[in-house]
């Protein structure tokens, strides 16, 4: 190893320039949960979101609860509802890694999906 | 909009019927294959998510948080207690400033953007914060023990035994290796952003690079 501080910011700066590890570590689910859980939190104070009919009808499809939900309400604002906020999964995805949701079309259930 | 009693409802019911005989997980499987879950382009992914579309935003984290937490985590050596809370800093700025997304770069690089300021106000809150021999210390570096890390890297293997190393060294000791060499800052602008002379962040550098040096070798013997 070099003295002199020029050779070793050059060793350094090769080490910095090496692979990072092939696979990209995973975020655990339960930091995916939470984040949805935030981001949706932040949309709803400037506002309310896009109703559940709206976003079926842009091709994604509802879980079990927001599909009753949607079905049971009309009006708009009870549609931007989010359901979430009330539902037991996202608090077990926020607190499990793999959280027992066995739904189709729950995000929170889809972040646990390896 | 499905409605009761449409055909569109019927098929639905029938599906879901099919789906739960199969048992609950091969159920959930085939409805989510089934979901047709959009691969929009970032841009249109952006155009939904900005327009509060709940399924759109759980995209946008699905696409992005695995690169966002990967590059913070690596980042943050040795404080990954703080990744969390770090990782989820980037997204709601990403949320706040979303609409300034022009799509000339993918997504997950303008997030990483993102990432690599909050990352960079950390060291520097950090540096701050952590205290810092200054005057009348012996900075120069060890004379050469070994060739080992010039080998190694020779050998392109030295990726997972820096990030050890990273792991174990005092921390002031790391982020200052990392804001330098990984983040390709100098030493002049390190020192205007934590307060320091150049000389004082030099005298840390190389004191950084020291016991760095001193671990690899220790690891090696």
């Amino acid at each position: 190893m070099n003295s002199n501080p020029e050779n070793g910011d050059r060793l350094f700066e090769l080490l910095a320039k090496q692979p990072e590890e092939a696979e990209p570590e995973r975020a655990p689910s339960r930091l995916k949960a939470k984040l949805l859980t935030s981001l949706v939190q932040k949309q709803q104070e400037s506002g309310p979101l896009r109703t559940l009919a709206e976003t079926r009808a842009n091709g994604y499809g509802l879980c079990v609860f927001e599909d009753l939900w949607e079905r049971v309400t009309s009006a708009e604002g009870a549609q931007s509802f989010n359901c979430c906020s009330l539902c037991h999964a996202r608090v077990l995805a926020e607190h499990w890694e793999t959280a027992p949701i066995y739904w189709g079309h729950c995000p929170y259930a889809a972040f646990g999906k390896k | 909009m499905v409605r009761p009693g449409d055909e569109g409802e019927r098929n639905a019911k029938s599906d879901y019927i099919n789906q739960m005989s199969q048992g609950p997980q091969e159920a959930y499987e085939a409805q989510e294959s089934s979901a047709g879950v959009n691969q929009l382009a970032d841009q249109d992914l952006v155009a939904e998510v900005l327009r509060k579309d709940r399924k759109a935003t759980a995209e946008f984290v699905a696409r992005c948080a695995d690169h966002v937490y990967a590059y913070v985590r690596r980042r943050l050596i040795p404080r990954t207690d703080l990744v969390d809370d770090l990782v989820q800093e980037v997204f709601l700025a990403a949320w706040e400033n979303l609409d300034k997304f022009r799509g000339d770069s993918p997504l997950r690089s303008w997030l990483l953007g993102i990432a690599r300021h909050k990352v960079e106000d950390h060291y520097r809150k950090r540096l701050r914060e952590l205290p810092f021999r200054d005057e009348g210390e012996d900075s120069s570096e060890e004379p050469a023990s070994s060739l080992d890390l010039e080998e190694t890297l020779a050998k392109r293997q030295a990726g997972q035994r820096t990030r050890e190393i990273l792991k174990m060294l005092p921390e002031k000791y790391a982020l200052i290796l990392l804001w330098r060499y990984w983040e390709k800052r100098s030493l002049r602008d390190i020192a205007v952003q934590i307060g320091r002379t150049e000389k004082s962040v030099e005298r840390l550098l190389a004191r950084a690079r020291q016991q760095f040096k001193k671990r690899w070798n220790e690891q090696q013997s």
